[in-house]
């Protein structure tokens, strides 16, 4: 799965720990969100689109549909 | 979601480490106490038996630091010791059935089951680290 959590981090100029402390997460978890190392659950996924105030999908993309899209 | 933020996974984590020693004082201590025990007595067999599994309650508490500690991660550093553990288990459940066969059949020297436990947390240690690398 893709995402677009760096992005939207930096257009926001927050910084992982930033983003970690309103998710309730470690910075950790955050970074392996980011580089792709770690898809997360659906809770965490919604929580993740409430904290940038988007749909879901806007953040997250499957792998072949971000191909398709290219 | 149940996980914690970071500010309170390093204070779960100061609990971890106050309640990990406290346990670790309290095994020296039962060990101490029943090695002495044992050598300069000798206790009827039930005491025995009572001094042998006395260890296990300090253990057992480190067990359950472990198990709270865990439950105050969230959701990505429970799937690292999820990980971490599976690893773990194979390595010591494989590798101590393996030296069984070796015992019986090549003749290779006993070896206390005593070592399983300190070899299963080096196991889980080390994986540990690996893991935690492979998604850095």
């Amino acid at each position: 799965m893709r995402n677009r959590l760096k992005v939207l981090r930096a257009e926001r100029n927050w910084s992982q720990a930033d983003l970690a402390e309103k998710l309730d997460v470690s910075r950790q978890s955050v970074n392996a969100i980011e580089t792709g190392k770690y898809d997360p659950s659906l809770p965490l996924a919604f929580k993740i689109a409430a904290v940038f105030g988007l749909p879901i999908e806007q953040i997250f993309s499957a792998d072949d549909a971000a191909q398709a899209a290219e | 979601m149940t996980c914690e933020t970071s500010a309170n996974l390093k204070r779960a984590g100061a609990r971890y480490t106050r309640a990990m020693t406290a346990a670790a004082l309290a095994y020296v201590a039962i060990v101490a106490i029943a090695v002495y025990t044992l050598d300069r007595f000798s206790p009827p067999h039930w005491t025995v038996i009572v001094l042998s599994l006395l260890p296990m309650a300090p253990a057992l508490l480190m067990l359950r630091a472990y198990l709270v500690f865990t439950r105050s991660m969230d959701e990505f550093q429970r799937r690292l010791q999820n990980e971490a553990l599976i690893v773990a288990c194979a390595v010591t459940v494989f590798g101590s059935f393996a030296y069984g066969f070796l015992e019986e059949w090549a003749e290779f020297p006993h070896l206390p089951l005593i070592w399983v436990l300190p070899a299963f947390c080096m196991v889980f240690g080390v994986a540990h680290i690996v893991i935690r690398l492979r998604y850095k």
